[in-house]
């Protein structure tokens, strides 16, 4: 007894207990129950060329902004902006495109359009992070006026300008830019190719069906890639978690609080943009309404992905998880054509309320202590 | 006698109307730990924030070998050796052991990644150094003991350069067996050698279990001072009680 020191009193676990306590369990869980049960009420037509492309371009354009909310959330914080922000910078490119770039600058090229989009977006995020990380006030509130402010302002800009809130018959610029191309246009034909060689992906001609993925789909891993590396692996990281764990605790250390969380209502912004961006040059449309009850969607798949509403904890593959899940239940509709498309809302909130009870457990398992 | 490493002279902090300092003297020597006592309001808490570089005093002065400083900010006295391990010990919870001690001071290669393995090595061996075994320094620090936080806040002080290491009220929140851990973990501290050690405590029987040296502050004032042979165990109960004679206290209360 005499040699039995505290430390002993911490379990040594085998590799599975530890995989199967890990955060992402639960996400990874449902999102399997997911696809199986969509593929087979689908007849696998979820998951044939054509339905895959499709998903995952949902599912891409709900990880893109969840990765953003989910990095914000870690370090503490709330972004309810999102959705409008989207909605900003797309109206943003799609005016430039059309009626070229303000204060006389000429005509816009996708590149330009979405740098000066990017700018005030950034610039945005930027405020209200300062807004926020200065007045001491609560994000929710912060970026709730914020969501107001912005969709209304994108209404007004666009019937001030345009007449109309929405713009649609633009040129496809996929043609003429690469950096139109990059955004909205096809990546990863390979794979499809692939496919094709070994005897799917076929039409009814007996052609190839589908050449590639949405661009989006390299956005996401892109960008999702970056943000597991810098939560995981970086000081940058290390300093996000803190910041979200205990703030004063991180101030009292060194670590530059309000930076982080400047830098991260920045990132949500950028995030948004990448969505609007994929969106406008995919389409070649835009509307006042984009982006609409999207910030609730990120939040959610950054909660179901097992990211902690109080901070300080989560991950980026859980999100992953998240991401899939809610984005393959957005398209069921597509492919079981007897399901009313609101069961997806029934089922987002469900699902999220699992996960808020489930991430509560990790919590108390890591700070209930000895 | 063994040179000091910090003293203080005459330091005063007013906030306002309010003199939270009246011209207080300390001084501290490496290997030495030094007890500061008083009771609630006696000014200990603007002491050592002070010495932390967290408020500037009034006036006074602060030497460090025998070389005058000023500290702006904490980050001032921490680089001057002053490290200080808070009540609430600023660890986060749901982090590893090796994120937090390494937390705002992070080992970094290339593109700001952590040097993770060397990172786990360190704050393991450290916390070897003053007696605590852990065995996995990626655990939670949300799963530890108090003794156990309150072991890695100090290996952390002290791996990050701290020559005067400010306890505020370590043994206060936790159980009698884990006090004594802490205690212990102070006495390995202590035969370093080259670590003076400032220990701020409302408790005698922990003071007088460790302490070289003694100050006792009441009303922002030095009322008492000096080696453990110096004060014998009566006055430093006399003077725990604020200056006021236990013996009147024991008559006031057998009145009501």
């Amino acid at each position: 007894m005499a040699d039995r020191s505290e430390s002993d009193r911490l379990k040594q676990e085998s590799w599975y207990q530890k995989t199967i306590r890990r955060p992402e369990i639960g996400s990874f869980v449902v999102m399997i129950v997911v696809i199986i049960a969509l593929a087979l009420a689908s007849d696998g037509q979820a998951f044939n060329a054509l339905g895959l492309k499709n998903n995952i371009a949902i599912i891409a354009q709900f990880g893109i902004i969840a990765t953003g909310a989910a990095l914000l959330m870690i370090a503490g914080e709330f972004d309810l902006s999102i959705g409008s922000m989207i909605g900003f910078a797309g109206m943003s490119m799609a005016m430039m495109m059309k009626w070229g770039l303000p204060f006389g600058l000429g005509e816009a090229t996708p590149f330009t359009a979405f740098l000066i989009t990017l700018c005030m977006t950034l610039f945005l995020g930027w405020m209200i992070g300062n807004i926020v990380v200065r007045s001491g006030l609560s994000s929710f509130i912060v970026t709730l006026a914020f969501l107001f402010v912005l969709r209304g302002t994108t209404e007004v800009a666009f019937r001030l300008i345009n007449k109309s809130t929405q713009i649609s018959g633009l040129p496809d610029f996929k043609e003429t830019s690469w950096f139109a191309e990059l955004m909205g246009g096809e990546v990863f034909g390979w794979f499809y190719d692939l496919w094709f060689e070994f005897g799917g992906n076929l039409n009814r001609k007996g052609e190839q069906w589908v050449s590639g993925f949405d661009a989006r789909f390299m956005w996401w891993i892109i960008i999702a890639g970056a943000a597991y590396f810098i939560l995981s692996r970086t000081q940058l990281g290390n300093w996000i978690y803190a910041t979200g764990d205990d703030k004063e605790a991180a101030r009292a250390n060194g670590v530059p609080v309000n930076k982080v969380k400047i830098g991260l209502f920045m990132f949500t912004a950028f995030c948004a943009t990448m969505f609007a961006a994929c969106q406008v040059f995919d389409t070649n449309t835009s509307d006042a309404a984009k982006g609409n009850l999207k910030e609730l969607e990120a939040i959610a798949i950054a909660v179901v992905g097992g990211t902690l509403m109080t901070g300080g904890f989560g991950s980026v593959i859980g999100v992953v998880f998240g991401a899939v899940t809610v984005g393959l239940v957005a398209n069921a509709v597509f492919f079981i054509p007897w399901i009313d498309g609101s069961w997806f809302r029934v089922f987002v909130g469900t699902v999220l309320l699992a996960a808020v009870f489930a991430n509560e457990r990790i919590r108390k398992r890591i700070t209930g202590g000895i | 006698m063994a040179k000091s490493y910090m003293q203080v002279k005459g330091l005063v902090k007013r906030f306002g109307p309010f003199t939270a300092l009246n011209g207080v003297d300390l001084e501290v020597f490496p290997g030495e730990v030094h007890a500061l006592l008083g009771d609630n309001g006696a000014g200990k808490s603007t002491l050592i924030k002070i010495l932390a570089g967290v408020h500037q005093p009034t006036s006074g002065r602060i030497f460090i070998e025998d070389d005058e400083v000023q500290f702006r900010s904490p980050r001032d006295a921490s680089a001057a050796g002053i490290g200080t391990v808070y009540q609430d010990l600023a660890l986060n919870q749901l982090m590893s052991v090796t994120r937090n001690f390494f937390m705002g001071r992070e080992l970094k290669g290339r593109l700001g990644v952590l040097r993770t393995k060397e990172m786990d090595k360190i704050a393991h061996d450290e916390m070897l150094k003053i007696g605590i075994d852990i065995s996995d320094p990626r655990q939670a620090v949300g799963t530890m003991s108090g003794g156990q936080r309150q072991t890695l806040a100090i290996a952390r002080a002290i791996y990050f350069g701290a020559k005067v290491l400010i306890l505020d009220e370590p043994t206060s929140a936790l159980g009698q067996r884990q006090q004594m851990e802490v205690l212990k973990t102070m006495m390995r501290v202590r035969a370093r050698g080259d670590i003076a050690i400032i220990f701020i405590t409302h408790n005698e029987i922990h003071s007088n279990l460790v302490a070289d040296r003694f100050t006792f502050l009441a009303l922002g004032q030095v009322i008492g001072a000096g080696t453990k042979t110096e004060l014998a165990g009566e006055d430093i109960r006399r003077l725990m009680a604020g200056g006021a004679e236990m013996k009147d206290l024991a008559h006031e209360l057998a009145a009501i």
